[in-house]
């Protein structure tokens, strides 16, 4: 079913000069087997056209993916022209992203 | 051994004032520690300190001294911070207690180009400032997590190489270092527990570097394996996170509800890498700008012409332009009918800054029809670049000193 991708993935980002990180996690095992097929760099990308060279990491631990969206913010928080100069937001705009969620995880 | 109890009262340069009394007087801690520092702080503090030699430290972490220090050296809480800045031995002087402070961060004289160059230092100093009995420990620019681990080192006794203890600390600290945004603030799913007002954290860690993260009965928000998930997941790498300290491996962290918080344990560390992170502001020039309200129809077609006039009276150089289209056709309120183009001047001359808002509001009755902007104009200010670099760790001289 196609629903906001945060309707099953909670999300945090931030700022390391101009680089920004998103971190996103799920809160079942199945969800985590799902979204870690599913959240490829390539999809990231797709979900958030403004990104540019991405790294990404898998922590199953915290079933959660890490991912570092390089040079986002230019030269860092206090020269970024980009709208939302710190990436604050940027995990809960990829969360309001619309993703086919497979029925029995929602 | 009992756990030691390390609460946070700050998460970065102008968080809740009351903090610091609300953890010092919700229940039992043996250690305090804030966090006040972050790239951007550390410029505005530059600036602070290029205008007066004696300030570049966190002003607020002295109002709340002024306040709350009396009752700290009463319960016998130490306190732990990096509040000091640019200047941690000015601060330290201006407090009264047995304060020590850490020095040796300050690598200008490397970088002289730079109007802040700091590196980040570990948590060796703060343990023996703690060990020489200090009751208040005040750093420069110091790793966040270092506070907490600073502290349990020196009450542990454990060795450089403990990495596994160290690495658990280093979570902790992680956890620790951003305030409420473990407890329940700005976590995705607000809307399950009551986050009107968080209770800043604590961990109570345990002499294997494992810890519980909980918070002083009785506060708002929540500790659950989602809240403390969402800050383990805020500016981070790869999984294998440097530090001064310790490398730790966060693919290894294992996180367990409690009762009175999460449980966390399993943290696995290796040795830190040769070399000290160092963060490097430079000013880079003057910034300004300025928000057009288009309303209505022809929202293009305006942004061209507001767009075209601006670049005639101060040329394109160093303007970005952006056009939200915040607008929608037929809308029942004047501000969903409106689009917003926002324009930013980035230039090393602050007149060209200054000349930019004069030029934007001396279009007001020459432009679009329905022109406004969204603030009166300002002269501009300066901004920093922000860059990090890299030195060998024996070429930074770290040292503690007991006032």
């Amino acid at each position: 079913m196609k629903r906001p991708l945060g309707t099953i993935a909670g999300a945090r980002s931030g700022d390391k000069g101009g680089d920004a990180n998103l971190g996103v996690w799920v809160r079942s095992d199945a969800a985590y087997e799902w979204l870690n097929g599913f959240l490829t760099v390539e999809k990231l990308k797709e979900l958030l056209p403004e990104a540019g060279e991405v790294s990404r990491y898998e922590l199953p631990n915290l079933r959660a993916l890490n991912f570092v969206l390089h040079g986002l913010l230019g030269d860092g928080v206090a020269s970024s022209t980009r709208f939302d100069p710190q990436a604050k937001a940027l995990g809960e705009w990829l969360r309001s992203r619309e993703a086919e969620i497979p029925e029995e995880l929602l | 051994m009992t756990a030691l109890r390390i609460g946070n009262a700050s998460g970065f340069y102008g968080d809740r004032l009351s903090a610091m009394r609300e953890q010092l007087e919700g229940g039992e801690l043996d250690v305090l520690t804030g966090d006040y520092l972050a790239e951007l702080t550390m410029l505005i503090l530059g600036r602070d300190r290029m205008k007066d030699s004696s300030l570049g430290y966190a002003k607020t972490f002295m109002r709340q001294m002024e306040d709350c220090l009396a009752l700290a050296l009463d319960q016998g809480v130490k306190i732990v911070v990096n509040a000091g800045g640019l200047n941690p031995e000015g601060l330290a002087r201006k407090l009264d207690a047995k304060v020590g402070y850490v020095t040796g961060d300050d690598l200008r004289s490397r970088f002289p180009e730079a109007l802040t160059a700091n590196a980040y230092l570990g948590a060796w100093e703060i343990a023996e400032c703690l060990e020489q009995g200090a009751q208040v420990v005040v750093t420069g620019r110091v790793t966040d997590a270092s506070l907490v681990v600073g502290p349990a080192a020196a009450h542990f006794g454990w060795a450089r190489d403990d990495w596994d203890r160290l690495a658990g600390a280093t979570v902790a600290g992680h956890v620790l270092e951003c305030g409420t945004q473990a407890t329940g603030g700005n976590y995705s799913f607000f809307t399950e527990i009551d986050v009107t007002r968080p209770g800043f954290p604590i961990a109570e860690i345990d002499e294997d570097g494992s810890c519980l993260i909980t918070k002083h009965e009785g506060t708002g928000g929540a500790v659950t394996v989602d809240t403390v998930t969402a800050q383990l997941l805020y500016e981070i790498g790869a999984p294998e996170y440097l530090g001064p300290d310790v490398t730790t491996h966060f693919d290894t962290i294992r996180l367990d509800e409690h009762p009175r918080g999460v449980r966390i344990s399993g943290t696995k560390g290796s040795p830190p890498p040769e070399t000290l992170k160092v963060c490097l502001n430079t000013l880079g020039g003057f910034r300004n700008s300025a928000t057009f309200v288009l309303t209505g129809l022809d929202v293009e077609e305006k942004a061209e012409l507001v767009k075209r006039q601006l670049v005639n009276a101060i040329g394109e150089d160093g303007l970005t332009w952006t056009l939200a289209r915040t607008d929608r056709p037929d809308a029942e309120t004047e501000e969903q009918a409106s689009a917003l183009l926002h324009v930013m001047i980035k230039t090393t001359d602050p007149k060209r800054a200054k000349a930019f808002s004069r030029s934007g509001i001396e279009l007001a009755l020459a432009s679009y029809p329905g022109f406004h902007v969204t603030a009166p104009p300002s002269d501009g200010t300066p901004f920093g670049v922000y860059r990090a670099a890299y030195v060998p760790r024996d070429e930074v001289q770290a040292k503690a000193v007991m006032l």
